[in-house]
C-alpha cells in the first residue's frame, strides 16, 4: 500500500465518522423538534442547506431565516467540491449505507460506476423546480434531501419503529412470561420506557398518510441496490444546485504521475459516476470527494490536490440548451397542473384544510412550506398530518390537521417553534390563542342530546377556550314513549371558537363525530369568512 | 393479598387499641380517629397568603386528623396517588390538583414506609405536556415518588358487576395497588355541576370513556364501588367555580384554602358541594352514591374532625 492509500484510508474513516455524526445529529435533533422544552434547533439541516434557502428567498421574495449559513455551505463547495453530498448529507449517508449492501460483482460495479447521461436529469429537475420556485409554487421540498429524510422519519420510519416497541412490549407486559421469579417485562419495560419517554418524548406517533411517504423513501433508499447513490446521481436537486457550484473547485482530482494502466477500479468505487478514470479530466460537479479512487489506485496515480480555483482543466455535465428549455417548460406545465383548480386560485376553499396555528394565508403558506414535516414531528397529539390532495397537487405533503386521534392543544405552539421557513409563524402563545384554524358545527342528526336523546356534552368539557366556545341550552326532548327528558343540547359560539379540534376528536362518535371543524372562518384567510362577527352594541344599544 | 377496604382499615385501627393519639380532640365526637377531617385556613388569614406553604399544612394536618397516613399506609406498601392532571393548565387556574397537596402527600406515604409511590392520570390533554405544567411532575419528583405515563396498551379489562356497566378497561397497576389514595382538585363541571372525588376517578379508566357521559352519575357509582379507594383526599386550596372542568380565567379561580380528607367518598363530594355553593342532594353522583350504600351524603353524620389553622 502506497502512502497516498494510508492517506486515504485515513480521511476515509474520518468521512466515515464525520458521516456518522451528522445523521446522529440529524436524528436527534429531529426528535427534539418534540420537545417543547428544548430551543429551536432542529432546523440546523434546513439552514446549511442552499436549495431550501434560495427556494424560501425566491418563492416568498423576502431574505429568511439562516442564510448566511446556507452561503458557509455554498462557499464550502465553491473551495472543495460537493463534499456536502459526500460527507454531511444525512440522506446521503442512509443512501451510502444501503449501497454498501450489495455484494457488488467487477463487472457490476463497472457498469454501475460509469456515466450516465440521466445523471442530467437532477440539473433539468432542478431548473424546473427554481423556475416554480420563482412563480410562487414551492415544490423543492419534494425532493431535498433534508426536507425528505426529515418527512421520511418523522412520518414513516419513526411511527413505524414506535410501534414495533410499542406493540411488543405490550404483548410482552400482557403475557408476563415469567421463569420462576424472573419476569420477562424486567427487560422489556425499561426498554420500552426508554424509547417512550426519551426517544419518542411521550407522544405516540400515528401517521394516515405517512404509508405513502414511507413508501417512497423505501424506493428511494431500494434503487441504491439498482445504482450506489441512485438517488444523489439522478434524481437530488441540492444535489444537482451543489454541482452547478461545484463545477471548478479548488480541490479536486489530480493526475499525479503517468503510471495509470486503465484497470478501472476506480471506476468501480465511483458512488458518483464522477468518471474518476479520466484524472484531471473527471466531471468534479459529480464528484462528492469520498477519496475511495484515491484509495483504490494502485499505481498511486490519482490525488485530491488543491488547484487555483475556477481554474480550468476539469469536465462538466453539460445541460445542453434543449434540455434546459425542457426544463423551463416543463416547470411551466408544473405550474399549471397546480394552478388550474379554482381551489389553487382561492376561488373555493377545502373544509377539510385546517392549517397549523399561525400559518400564512394560502399562497403564502404554499410558497414557503417545504414540507419537510417537522411540525409533524413537533405536534405532541399528531393532529398535523401530511396532505395527500385536499391542498391541491402543489400542496402534497404539507401540513393540514386531522382530528381524532389529535387535536390541536391549546397551550401549546411547537409546530410554528420548529418550522425551518417561517410558513408557521411564530406567534407568542397568546396571540396563537386567538387563531382561529377553523369552526366547529354541530351534525345535529348524529349528535346525541339533538338525535338520540342522551346526555353528553363531552365537546362542551373538552373546548379549553376560558369562557367556552361550546355552550349548551336545557331542553325539555320528547322520548319515544311520549316522556320527555332535560337535556343539555350544545351549540357552537363563532366568534369563540378557534378550530382547534378537540371537540371532534374527543366526541364518542368515533366513527364520523357529531361535531366536526371546517377550515370555515379561518384568520388567516379574508375570504373564508362566512359569518361576520357579532357587533359590540354601544351605549345606546345598537 | 386481600385487598384492603375501609372496614379491614378501621378494624385493624380498632385492634389497635386506640394507639394513635390526636393532639386535638376538640370537634371529634366520639372516638379519638376521625373518618373526615376537614381543614380550613382561618378566612382572615387567606389574603396574600403563601399558597404552596398552605397547601402543604393544610394537608398535613388533614391527614392527622385521621390517624396520619399510617393508618393507610403501611411498610412496603405500593401506594397509587391518583391526582386531577387532567388539563394543560397552570396551578393557578385550578384545573388539575395543586401540585403541593400532591407532593405533600407522596412525602407521608414515603415516611409512612411506603415501598413505592407512584402517581398518574389518564389525562384528557397531551400527558406530557398536562402533568408538565400542572407542576405535578416536578412537584411528585422532588418528593421522591414516580411520574407514571398511563399507556393505552397497558388497561385491562375488568369485571365491575355494576349497576350500569358490566365491565370496563381499567389500568392494571392502579387496580394492583396496595393503597389508592383518590386525590381530586374542587371545580365546576357543566354537565355533572361540580367535579370531585368520584368523579376524578374517570383518570383510571381508558375505552370510550366519553360515553359515560351518558350515565354519568351511575357509571361513577359502579366504577367507585369497584375501587374503593382507601383515602381521598379533596384539595380546595384552590377551586373552579366556572367554566370548568379546565377553565383558562384566573378570574374563575377563588382560593378557599380548604383541604379535606376522609375514607367516605361520598361524604367527602357532600361536603365539596357544599362548598361551592350546592346542596349536596341536587349533585346526582352524590345522591346517587348515597343510594347506592357507597358512603353518607350527610357527612357531618360521621366522626369528623374541623380544624382551623
Amino acid at each position: 500500500m502506497t502512502p497516498l492509500q494510508k492517506r486515504a484510508r485515513l480521511l476515509i474513516w474520518l468521512r466515515r465518522i464525520v458521516q456518522v455524526f451528522s445523521l446522529s445529529l440529524f436524528v436527534y435533533l429531529l426528535l427534539n423538534a418534540a420537545n417543547e422544552e428544548a430551543g429551536t434547533g432542529s432546523s440546523f439541516f434546513f439552514d446549511i442547506d442552499p436549495l431550501v434557502q434560495i427556494s424560501t428567498i425566491l418563492a416568498a421574495h423576502k431574505v429568511t431565516g439562516m442564510w448566511l449559513l446556507a452561503l458557509g455551505t455554498t462557499l464550502l463547495t465553491l473551495l472543495l467540491g460537493r463534499v456536502f453530498c459526500g460527507w454531511i448529507c444525512p440522506l446521503g449517508v442512509v443512501h451510502n449505507a444501503v449501497s454498501w449492501l450489495r455484494q457488488r460483482k467487477a463487472a457490476f460495479r463497472l457498469r454501475a460506476g460509469a456515466w450516465s447521461g440521466w445523471q442530467r436529469a437532477k440539473y433539468c429537475l432542478l431548473i424546473g423546480l427554481l423556475l416554480l420556485t420563482l412563480l410562487g409554487a414551492n415544490w423543492i421540498g419534494v425532493f431535498d434531501p433534508a426536507t425528505m429524510l426529515t418527512r421520511s422519519l418523522s412520518v414513516g420510519v419513526l411511527p413505524g419503529l414506535y410501534y414495533f416497541v410499542d406493540a411488543s412490549s405490550a404483548a410482552i407486559y400482557n403475557s408476563d412470561p415469567h421463569i420462576g421469579p424472573l419476569h420477562l417485562t424486567g427487560i422489556s419495560e425499561p426498554i420500552y420506557h426508554l424509547f417512550r419517554d426519551r426517544i419518542f418524548l411521550g407522544r405516540q406517533p400515528v401517521h394516515p398518510g405517512g404509508a405513502l411517504i414511507l413508501l417512497v423513501f423505501i424506493v428511494a433508499v431500494a434503487l441504491n441496490l439498482y445504482r450506489p447513490r441512485f438517488w444523489c446521481r439522478y434524481v437530488c436537486p441540492t444535489g444537482a444546485l451543489l454541482g452547478l457550484f461545484a463545477r471548478r473547485p479548488a480541490l479536486r482530482l489530480t493526475s499525479i504521475n503517468g503510471d495509470c494502466n486503465n484497470c478501472g477500479l476506480c471506476t468501480r468505487v465511483c458512488p458518483a459516476a464522477a468518471e474518476p478514470e479520466r484524472q484531471d479530466e473527471h466531471l468534479a460537479g459529480e464528484c462528492f470527494g469520498c477519496w475511495n479512487c484515491v484509495e483504490v489506485c494502485k499505481k498511486g496515480s490519482l490525488d485530491f490536490r488543491f488547484a487555483a480555483p475556477f481554474s480550468r482543466g476539469v469536465s462538466a455535465v453539460d445541460i445542453g440548451k434543449r434540455r434546459t428549455i425542457g426544463s423551463l417548460l416543463g416547470g411551466l406545465g408544473g405550474l399549471a397542473l397546480f394552478r388550474i383548480s379554482p381551489r389553487a386560485q382561492g376561488l373555493d376553499h377545502n373544509p377539510e384544510l385546517i392549517r397549523p396555528p399561525g400559518s400564512l394565508a394560502e399562497p403564502d403558506f404554499l410558497s414557503r412550506c417545504v414540507q419537510c414535516g417537522l411540525c409533524m414531528q413537533a405536534c405532541p397529539t399528531a393532529v398535523l398530518q401530511p396532505t395527500f390532495d385536499e391542498a391541491g397537487l402543489e400542496g402534497l405533503w404539507t401540513p393540514m390537521l386531522r382530528p381524532r386521534p389529535g387535536y390541536c392543544e391549546y397551550e401549546c405552539k411547537r409546530c410554528s417553534e420548529v418550522c425551518p421557513t417561517g410558513a408557521i409563524e411564530d406567534l407568542l402563545l397568546e396571540a396563537k390563542k386567538q387563531v382561529k384554524i377553523g369552526l366547529a358545527s354541530f351534525d345535529t342528526t348524529r349528535c346525541l342530546p339533538y338525535a338520540y336523546g342522551r346526555e353528553c356534552i363531552v365537546c362542551e368539557e373538552h373546548c379549553p377556550v376560558p369562557d367556552k366556545a361550546i355552550y349548551f341550552e336545557e331542553v325539555e326532548v320528547p322520548l319515544r314513549d311520549g316522556s320527555t327528558r332535560l337535556l343539555k343540547q350544545p351549540k357552537v359560539d363563532p366568534d369563540l371558537c378557534i378550530g382547534c379540534s378537540i371537540c371532534e376528536a374527543k366526541c364518542p362518535f368515533t366513527d364520523l363525530a357529531g361535531i366536526r371543524v371546517t377550515s370555515a372562518g379561518e384568520t388567516r384567510h379574508p375570504r373564508n369568512q362566512p359569518i361576520l362577527p357579532e357587533a359590540s352594541t354601544d351605549e345606546w344599544g345598537y | 393479598m386481600p385487598r384492603q377496604t375501609r372496614r379491614t382499615f378501621l378494624g385493624g385501627l380498632a385492634a389497635a387499641g386506640g394507639a394513635v393519639t390526636l393532639g386535638s380532640v376538640g370537634s371529634l365526637a366520639q372516638t379519638d380517629v376521625a373518618d373526615m377531617s376537614i381543614t380550613r385556613l382561618s378566612a382572615d388569614k387567606i389574603e396574600g397568603v403563601d399558597l404552596a406553604a398552605i397547601a402543604d399544612e393544610l394537608t398535613r394536618k388533614s391527614i392527622a386528623s385521621l390517624g396520619g397516613m399510617q393508618r393507610f399506609v403501611k411498610k412496603g406498601d405500593e401506594v397509587w396517588l391518583k391526582p386531577n392532571i387532567g388539563w394543560n393548565r397552570a396551578p393557578e387556574l385550578a384545573a388539575n390538583t395543586n401540585p403541593d397537596v400532591v407532593a405533600t402527600l407522596v412525602g407521608l406515604c414515603l415516611e409512612a414506609g411506603a415501598k413505592r409511590v407512584r402517581v398518574g392520570d389518564n389525562p384528557c390533554h397531551s400527558a406530557r405536556q398536562t402533568y408538565r405544567r400542572s407542576g405535578i411532575a416536578k412537584a411528585v419528583e422532588a418528593a421522591g415518588g414516580e411520574v407514571v405515563y398511563l399507556d393505552e396498551k397497558r388497561f385491562k379489562e375488568y369485571k365491575l358487576n355494576g349497576d350500569r356497566l358490566d365491565a370496563w378497561p381499567l389500568y392494571k397497576e392502579i387496580v394492583d395497588s396496595d393503597v389508592l389514595i383518590n386525590v381530586p382538585v374542587l371545580k365546576h363541571h357543566g354537565l355533572s355541576k361540580v367535579s370531585m372525588a368520584m368523579k376524578n376517578l374517570m383518570g383510571v379508566i381508558s375505552g370510550q370513556r366519553s360515553a359515560w357521559h351518558q350515565d354519568l352519575d351511575l357509571c361513577l357509582c359502579d366504577i367507585t364501588n369497584f375501587l374503593k379507594p382507601h383515602l381521598n383526599v379533596l384539595d380546595a386550596v384552590r377551586a373552579l367555580t366556572a367554566n370548568g372542568p379546565q377553565g383558562g380565567n384566573p378570574s374563575d379561580v377563588i382560593t378557599p384554602c380548604v383541604v379535606a380528607a376522609g375514607v367516605d367518598i361520598v361524604a367527602l363530594d357532600a361536603f365539596g358541594a357544599e362548598l361551592m355553593g350546592h346542596d349536596p342532594t341536587t349533585i346526582k353522583s352524590v345522591a346517587r352514591g348515597h343510594a347506592a350504600g357507597l358512603g353518607e351524603i350527610d357527612y357531618r353524620k360521621l366522626t369528623l374532625k374541623e380544624m382551623s389553622i
